[in-house]
């Protein structure tokens, strides 16, 4: 009985891991790039997810063909957020660019509370299950995950078979190195800051697929906190690193659930969230180059 | 080919260069010597572009370069091997060449280049598909001269080249850069604590001190001058 729950919660976990790790692709590279830590990265999320919501109630366009239109609007957004914001705080202080960072996600929060309320929200598509006996998978879920995968797989492309993608891997390794081969450092930087955010707000349409309830305008900040600790876990700059240290996640958290949920008198939910930062410090002390890293 | 025009630079509130007029021969190797924290470093990341100038000029082939970004002026012929080296150390050897023919103009060459590198280097082409994080330092530096050749350059300045390395592998920087020069006709800037050996290697020699130009003439008139020498070079 508690096998059988165990290994469904953890099947769940893998899947679910994997949109985590999708969602935080987009930190990973803009801390690889331009050793930023972008603050506000749940509030990109949430975006995604008013958008997935937004052209499914008023649109009727299902949530899978949201992510072209996610991607546009994020790069977008974090051409604008760059240029404006980022871009004359990379050489000041790190403070400075966290502050702004977390502003932008402010900025962001307060822009949708006005468009939308700060009521939550949720919409309803009905794609069927697969039954496995032991647990229920929506396809929705399934579809997030095979998108998450196929992602990660495109951006796994880009960066080691285009030239462009070598360059900007480039800039991640030595922006002096870079400029000497003639590459637009400043401009790698503007796009990975956009890609990096198209990649963010993509995921959140990805999670409303998820979780298609909730939606809010302060819905982020749970996901920036899972973020860090999913980057953290997949060695921080690294994108496909975060990917998997989304599904490592995303198996703990299930997990965690539910042996915690054995123990009378505990509350799981708040246990979980409790665990993943007590790992987050742990991995932090022993190993501040992330879980993952070959070396 | 390279002129520099009381060029002004430094980081921040910190000024490095005073005002420093240099002038580059095409087809010559210029050395430009100095103590430690001289602003040498610093006058080539500003010919290069990857730090500002603040004040004067910089003309190079005949244009006003001052303004312009570093990745257009690579497109004019200029690169630098930089101090510490800057490879990609999680790429390829191969990919690291290629990745310095990444404009337009060096793409085009790209073959040529690489044919040159490997018959300067022929372990480079031994070597292509290891990661070059995996090479000794010698190897790295091979690695980095060989991209700056791949960007089809008519100037490479180069920053401490023989920095760290076994007294043999330094020998070979230098016939290398002899050849650059000899063989291929490239112009040179050369940086380089091994005063003595740059002496030997340089047509034209500067001595900075403190962001400004103390002295400077031709190799064998610096070699022969012990006020110079026993002043700057400590020979
Ligand atoms: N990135 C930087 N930020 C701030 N100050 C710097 C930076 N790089 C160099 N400096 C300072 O500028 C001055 C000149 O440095 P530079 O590296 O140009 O000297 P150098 O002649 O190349 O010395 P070395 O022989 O040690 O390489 C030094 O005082 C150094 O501390
Ligand atoms: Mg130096």
């Amino acid at each position: 009985m508690i096998f059988e729950q165990l290994s469904g919660n953890l099947l769940q976990g893998v899947i679910l891991g994997g949109v985590y790790g999708m969602a935080t692709m987009g930190l990973s590279l803009i801390f690889g790039v331009l050793k930023v830590v972008n603050v506000g990265h749940g509030a990109f999320i949430m975006v995604g997810a008013y958008v997935a919501l937004t052209l499914f109630q008023t649109f009727g366009v299902a949530p899978p063909l949201a992510v072209p239109a996610a991607m546009v609007i994020g790069m977008a957004l974090g051409m604008v957020f760059y240029y404006s914001a980022i871009r004359k705080l990379l050489k000041g202080p790190e403070l400075a660019s966290l502050l702004a960072t977390f502003s932008c996600g402010v900025i962001l929060e307060e822009v949708c509370k006005q468009l939308f309320t700060s009521e939550a929200r949720g919409y309803n598509w009905e794609l069927g299950k697969l039954d496995l006996g032991f647990t229920v998978l929506p396809h929705a879920k399934l579809l997030a995950f095979g998108g998450s995968a196929l992602i990660g797989i495109l951006l796994y492309l880009w960066f080691h078979k285009t030239r462009a993608g070598m360059a900007m891997r480039c800039v991640v390794e030595s922006d002096e190195g870079a400029r000497v081969c003639g590459i637009d450092v400043d401009w790698e930087y503007a796009l990975s800051f956009s890609i990096g955010i198209g990649l963010t707000v993509v995921s959140g349409v990805l999670l409303t697929m998820f979780i298609p309830v909730g939606i809010n305008p302060y819905m982020g900040g749970s996901y920036t906190l899972k973020a860090f600790v999913i980057a953290v876990l997949g060695g921080l700059a690294s994108p496909y690193g975060a990917f998997f240290g989304g599904l490592v996640f995303g198996l703990i958290e299930n997990g965690s659930y539910t042996l915690f949920a054995q123990i009378p008198g505990l509350e799981p939910f708040a246990m979980t969230r409790f665990f993943s930062f007590a790992m987050l410090l742990v991995i932090l002390l022993l190993r501040p180059t992330g879980l993952l890293k070959a070396k | 080919m390279l002129t520099v025009e009381k060029l002004e630079a430094g980081y921040g509130p910190m000024q490095v260069l005073w005002g420093p007029d240099i002038e580059i021969k095409e087809g010559s190797i210029t050395s430009l010597l100095g103590p430690n924290g001289a602003g040498k470093s610093t006058l080539l990341k500003t010919v290069l572009g990857s730090v500002a100038a603040t004040g004067g000029k910089i003309r190079f082939a005949g244009r006003d370069i001052t303004a312009l970004p570093s990745h257009k002026r690579v497109d004019l012929g200029l690169t630098l091997v930089p101090e510490g080296k800057h490879i990609f150390k999680e790429m390829t050897v191969f990919d690291n060449l290629m990745m310095g023919a990444y404009r337009q103009e060096a793409r085009i060459h790209r073959k040529e280049s690489l044919e040159l590198v490997y018959s300067l280097f022929p372990l480079l082409a031994e070597r292509k598909n290891q990661k070059s994080g995996t090479l000794s330092g010698g190897q790295q530096q091979m690695v980095t001269i060989g991209r700056a050749l791949m960007t089809k350059p008519k100037l490479i300045m180069m920053d401490e080249p023989s920095q760290g390395l076994a007294p043999k592998i330094v020998l070979e920087i230098f016939e290398t850069v002899e050849k650059l020069k000899k063989e291929i006709g490239l112009t040179i800037l050369l940086v380089e604590q091994n005063a003595a050996a740059s002496l030997d290697a340089a047509d034209y020699v500067y001595i900075m001190h403190e962001g400004v130009i103390k002295a400077q003439g031709s190799a064998s008139k610096i070699k022969a001058s012990d006020e110079i020498r026993e002043a700057y070079l400590g020979l």
